[in-house]
């Protein structure tokens, strides 16, 4: 156990899995597999494992993913990190081939791959197409992936050991605004499921959903209101598809309030499917919906700091929910 | 430099300007050719590219130093902000280093007019050198890369997506790749309306490895469309060599696949890269169809920002980002600083008798007094009113506000 880094504790997951099985390969674009932590060894997987398994590559994300399918195909793991520029540019090789191989194939076709993902929209200025929200949502609506977000040190390092040992597509999105976290995380490898919630505060009076980047804001707000008398309970969705319907109905049965929060458009944001869900399954709760609104991030701080959604407007909204 | 020097200070070339300027011209193209490339392609095109630009006037000659030093001191006038005011918000792709290339190229160009009129350029994530070159107001630009209400695009762009279409500056693209695509649409649109106009995309030696550059050359190529694409091959795609993504040494080459003119060269050379310019612009406007020109460049600074860099002082030095990569010796930085843009464009137009030495260190003092005043200008600006991020999405109204619950 030792506090460490949230892509540390990715990379500590994958360098394990790459130790054991020696066909596992890693390409990567512009990002290096690296990752310090005080204390600890560098993780450096390229110079670990060499440029035959663990390849830099010219600015192709597509190419990227599509390397990793290949390889899954042909039996080997593999995962690529494709960085948040090009998050899209690998959609079609997701959408309609890492998601419909399997079932087009009679389930005879396996693809233990992982698409990281990494998602920025935190920083202000970087504007357009750097500060881009949605692509949880299209990910996630993607039949035959696996989708999950995870927001903790700890549940990355889990949930990469599981999406890498998992015979199915995972995208892994990686929240770039949760890089500086730092947690208790175990050395050992461990295994988080990838189709499992998580409720990070137990309350009677609201429930509030988020997932991602969007969970330290839930986290402090939480906090407040706590504080202030409120008991809210707080859920981490960690993985967007499958998603884990009970957790959210069990809790929305107690509390009859459903609050959702996301760092996505408002329009099919994460939190519209969480609804949805809950509404289809409770009778008589009251639900209310906070994201980004459905226009491009603006560069300049000033807008752009307005409309990004933060444990403020979480506080206010939970006040009129509940009162 | 000695070469240069003791070329044009042969007798023979004293006797009229033209007879100088070809004569200085050869002996460039020549030293060019024997310091930095051997390749097939470069040698095809020397001779053929080496003879535009004596055509062209005092004027024009002196507009293109002008507009390089321009660059130069709007890149470095921003370094020195970032280093120092940490009131300033911008951020930098610094394109310092490449001025030759933007100039050359968009001298070539019809620079006024809009879409329907003027040659259309498509830019990239470090853009400011083409803006410029184009003809961008610095002020309004200045104002745009620390996020002004009055900016080029009214505080939404920020540095990576500045445009300004009165011009035909189709904008900076943050991405790599899709921009050259989208470039050819432009082209074809122009030759479906029977419009002498030409599209120019500009992008990184990165570029290369994107399934958009393939797609950019093989339907210009099908088409024969009015398409330039310039890649400035400053040797790195962000932290890594070039050779890293493409197999070749000239990605000039990758033009023979297409049937289309592959032509090197000196990036550092405005007068090079103006002929080369010239030549595919001519080619073009003649529904010849497409060019694909490599100017081997270098850029002073990092891919982003300044780190490593100090203020006042030109380029930035000893600064390995990731421990691990094999980004930049400082070695060849200062190498490639010996064949600055700035002096070998004022050495030619001096040794061209357009200008002397006295002129030229009075233009270099009015220009820097221009960008002052310009960054000045943009740091008096209001900055933008929170609620306008809902503006703009469509032509009309505004989408609505869901951060509020
Ligand atoms: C699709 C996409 N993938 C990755 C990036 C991140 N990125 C920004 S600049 C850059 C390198 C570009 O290199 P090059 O085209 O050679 O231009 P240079 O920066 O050297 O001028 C990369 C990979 C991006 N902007 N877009």
């Amino acid at each position: 156990m030792a506090r460490k880094s949230f892509m540390y504790s990715v990379l500590e997951a994958v360098q394990y899995e790459m130790r054991q099985d020696k066909n596992m390969i890693w390409i990567f674009e512009l990002t290096p597999p690296v990752a310090s932590n005080p204390g600890r060894p560098v993780i450096n997987l390229e110079t670990e494992f060499g440029r035959l398994r663990v390849a830099n590559t010219g600015i192709d994300e597509n190419w990227m993913a599509g390397c990793v399918l290949g390889a899954g195909l042909a039996g080997s793991k593999a995962l690529t990190y494709i960085p948040y520029q090009g998050a899209c540019m690998p959609f079609q090789m997701i959408q309609n081939h890492a998601g419909k191989l399997r079932s087009m194939t009679g389930g005879d076709a396996a693809m233990p791959v992982v698409f990281i993902m990494e998602m920025t929209g935190q920083t202000a200025g970087f504007a357009g197409q750097h500060s881009d929200y949605e692509i949880d949502t299209y990910y996630a609506h993607i039949p035959g992936v696996k989708t999950v977000i995870p927001s903790t040190p700890a549940d990355a390092k889990g949930m990469m050991a599981s999406a890498i040992r998992d015979p199915d597509p995972v995208v892994f999105l990686y929240a770039a605004g949760l890089r500086e976290l730092v947690e208790e995380v175990p050395d050992e490898q461990y295994l988080t499921p990838l189709n499992k919630a998580v409720v990070r505060t137990t309350g009677s009076d609201l429930t509030i959903v988020s997932s991602g980047a969007g969970m330290p804001d839930v986290l402090d707000a939480t906090e407040k209101l706590q504080k202030a008398g409120m008991k809210v309970e707080a859920i981490d969705l960690r993985c967007l598809k499958p998603m884990d319907t009970e957790t959210l109905v069990k809790s929305v049965q107690k509390t009859k309030r459903l609050l959702t929060f996301d760092q996505s458009y408002y329009t099919l944001c994460p939190g519209a499917e969480v609804i949805a869900r809950v509404a289809e399954n409770v009778d008589g709760a009251k639900y209310k919906r906070i994201a980004f609104p459905d226009a491009p991030p603006p560069a300049a701080p000033e807008m752009f700091n307005w409309m990004r959604p933060n444990a403020d407007h979480i506080i206010a909204a939970a006040k009129r929910l509940v009162s | 430099m000695a070469d240069r020097n003791d070329a044009h200070s042969h007798d023979a070339q004293r006797k009229s300007p033209s007879a100088s300027r070809r004569n200085f011209l050869q002996a460039l193209a020549g030293a060019g050719a024997a310091i930095s490339f051997s390749s097939r392609i470069a040698n095809a095109q020397q001779g053929e590219i080496g003879y535009w630009a004596k055509d062209l006037s005092d004027a024009q000659l002196t507009n293109m130093f002008s507009t390089i030093l321009k660059i130069r001191w709007y890149e470095r006038t921003l370094v020195d902000k970032m280093l120092t005011d940490s009131n300033y918000r911008g951020y930098n792709h610094f394109y310092v280093g490449q001025e030759a290339v933007a100039t050359g190229v968009c001298a070539a160009l019809k620079n006024t007019g809009g879409v329907m009129e003027a040659d259309l350029i498509y830019s990239t994530h470090r853009p400011s050198g083409h803006a410029i070159a184009k003809g961008t107001d610095i002020k309004k630009m200045a104002a745009e890369y620390d996020f002004r209400a009055t900016g080029l695009n009214k505080g939404y762009a920020g540095e990576m997506h500045i445009s300004d279409k009165s011009i035909g500056f189709m904008g900076a693209d943050g991405m790599i790749g899709p921009g050259p695509v989208i470039a050819t649409g432009s082209a074809f649109a122009i030759r479906a309306r029977g419009s002498k106009q030409v599209v120019v995309n500009f992008g990184g030696d990165g570029t290369y490895a994107t399934p958009h550059f393939h797609s950019a050359m093989n339907n210009a190529a099908l088409l024969k469309l009015p398409f330039i694409y310039v890649i400035e091959n400053n040797l790195y795609h962000q932290y890594a060599h070039y050779s890293w993504s493409c197999p070749m040494k000239d990605i000039a080459e990758a033009a023979g696949t297409y049937g289309v003119p592959g032509v090197v060269v000196d990036g550092q050379d405005v007068m090079q890269v103006y002929n080369a310019a010239k030549t595919a612009v001519e080619r073009a406007r003649a529904g010849q169809g497409p060019t694909l020109i490599e100017a081997k460049t270098y850029r002073y600074y990092n891919h982003w920002g300044a780190p490593g860099a100090k203020p006042g002082e030109l380029g930035a030095f000893g600064y390995d980002p990731l421990a691990i990569s094999s980004f930049r010796p400082e070695r060849e930085v200062r190498e490639w600083m010996t064949r600055d843009p700035v002096d070998i464009c004022r050495n030619t137009l001096i040794g061209w008798k357009v200008i002397d030495a006295t002129k030229a260190t009075a233009m270099e003092a009015a220009i820097k007094q221009e960008v002052l005043d310009a960054v000045a200008w943009a740091d008096k600006q209001p900055f933008c009113k929170p609620e306008d991020g809902l503006k703009n999405v469509f032509v009309e109204g505004s989408v609505a506000a869901r951060q509020f619950g």
